[in-house]
């Protein structure tokens, strides 16, 4: 082996080494930084690059892909002071392979801490309702501040959620125990009402049948009074009639309508119960004066005498239809 | 071993560069490709042109090393689009695409909301509602102008 050997053989190894450090093969979703002498110069972008060896060499290898990483469980004071438990995920892309590079010294760690220090600021300032119940409004503002924050290491961070929002076990236990409160009660007012409102039909039920019959009455009273009127202009004009036949006939004939009306009232004092009280006429000649009238009647039926006696019934047939009237001496 | 390849001459050259593409095919990396058509090369003139082993080797190595930048040019000569453009880079595909702000931009820089999430944006001011365009990737903030009409 001559020295012109050897130094062939170290030629190739060399220019072998050569290709290998000159030659990158970047695969797609990566960026790689070259640094000349330690100095950042430019950005491999995925394919086939050369670089010159010996000057530049490959500083990071930065994933460009959107990437999750896992905001780790911690304790946050809300406003109203409860203490709760908060996870969550940040999901985040390189844009700028140097400046992910070279601004930030650990940029997973960089955001997964800015993320944890905005969830206990956002919570801290929310109350435990709202905190439970406005996930989204807190997923924009902690995006909104941690994105912005994340600006000068060529990153965005695309989303961040919350994952679990866990509150000590006494607070849950107390919230279920609320919970139910507010729907007892609410069962309660619903009962309520109920009654309230079928009490409130019901009286109002009664007053319409009250009204109605009230109702019912009155017509039945202006039916009454009617009907009475009607029967006191029926006995008008039956008196008024009987008094024109009167006028038109003779007296004898009421007499004797008078004399049988009395007698048969007699009658049935007679008939009465009541065995030892024995009701006599207010006048007993009254009764012999309407048989005066009754014989007085027939005389002027079949003619002749009995003269004095038709006298004596007319001297008393005034008396007789006159009831009410004072008492006459017989 | 030395008389071994000492006896087969010129086909060393032939079977090393059959020999690194099958490598090439297992262990996948560009450069064992370049080593293994550069050893091929060497053979074939080699079959032609009767030269020293010494002046084979570093013929080797020269046409190692301009292997890379010849097929690169040759590359760079049919240039096909790659399927999708904007693989991994998602600014540069909202480039041309109209918003509307949900914030004002204040100062050159303002949010607007694309796609459930929020991009930075820089351009002239304008009020909460009206409708801009992004002209720009930079990054991760869009340049924006007003968008017409």
């Amino acid at each position: 082996m001559s020295g012109f050997d050897i130094f062939v053989i170290i030629l190739v190894l060399l220019a072998i080494l050569t290709l290998f450090a000159g030659v990158k093969t970047v695969s797609q979703g990566y960026n790689w930084t070259i640094e000349r002498f330690g100095r950042y110069t430019r950005t491999l972008h995925p394919g086939l690059n050369l670089i010159i060896p010996f000057f530049d060499r490959v500083g990071r290898k930065i994933n460009i892909m959107e990437q999750v990483i896992d905001v780790p469980q911690q304790e946050v004071i809300t406003k109203d002071n409860a203490t709760i438990t908060v996870d969550g995920v940040a999901f985040f892309q390189v844009f700028d392979a140097a400046k992910a590079s070279y601004e930030v010294a650990n940029l997973n760690q960089a955001i997964v801490t800015l993320t944890m220090t905005n969830i206990r600021s956002v919570m801290g300032s929310m109350d435990l309702d709202q905190v439970l119940s406005h996930r989204d409004e807190i997923n924009e503002r902690l995006l909104r501040v941690v994105d912005a924050a994340v600006s000068p290491w060529g990153v965005k961070v695309n989303r961040i959620e919350i994952k679990d929002i866990v509150p000590p076990t006494d607070l849950v236990e107390a919230m279920a125990r609320q919970m139910k409160a507010e729907r007892v009660k609410r069962a309660d007012i619903l009962q309520a009402e109920g009654q309230r409102q079928s009490e409130i039909l019901r009286a109002e039920g009664e007053k319409q049948a009250q009204i109605l019959q009230a109702e019912g009455r009155r017509e039945a009273a202006f039916r009454d009074a009617e009907a009475r009127e009607r029967a006191a202009e029926a006995e008008a004009k039956a008196t008024q009639m009987v008094s024109e036949a009167i006028g038109k006939g003779d007296v004898s004939a009421l007499n004797y309508f008078i004399a049988d009306r009395y007698i048969k009232a007699f009658g049935e004092i007679a008939r009465s119960p009541n065995q030892k009280i024995v009701m006599l006429p207010i006048e007993a000649t009254s009764v012999l004066g309407s048989l005066a009238g009754i014989s007085e009647i027939a005389k002027a039926t079949f003619g002749g005498e009995g003269a004095g006696v038709a006298s004596a019934a007319r001297r008393s047939s005034g008396t007789v239809p006159n009831a009410g009237g004072p008492p006459q001496a017989g | 071993m030395w008389d071994i390849l000492v006896k087969l001459g010129t086909w060393n050259w032939l079977i090393l560069g059959l020999m690194l593409l099958a490598l090439e095919l297992l262990a996948p990396g560009v450069f064992l490709m370049w080593l293994g058509l550069a050893a091929l090369l060497v053979g074939v003139v080699s079959l032609i042109v009767n030269w020293m082993w010494q002046v084979q080797v570093i013929a080797f190595a020269a046409f190692a090393l301009a292997a890379v930048p010849l097929w690169r040019r040759v590359a760079a000569r049919n240039v096909a689009g790659p399927d999708s453009a904007f693989l991994n880079r998602r600014a540069d595909a909202l480039v041309g695409r109209v918003f509307t702000l949900e914030k004002p931009i204040v100062d050159g820089s303002g949010t607007v909301r694309i796609d459930d999430t929020v991009w930075r944006v820089n351009g002239p001011d304008a009020p909460a509602g009206s409708r801009v365009k992004v002209v720009r990737a930079d990054g991760a903030s869009l340049s924006v102008e007003a968008a017409a009409g």
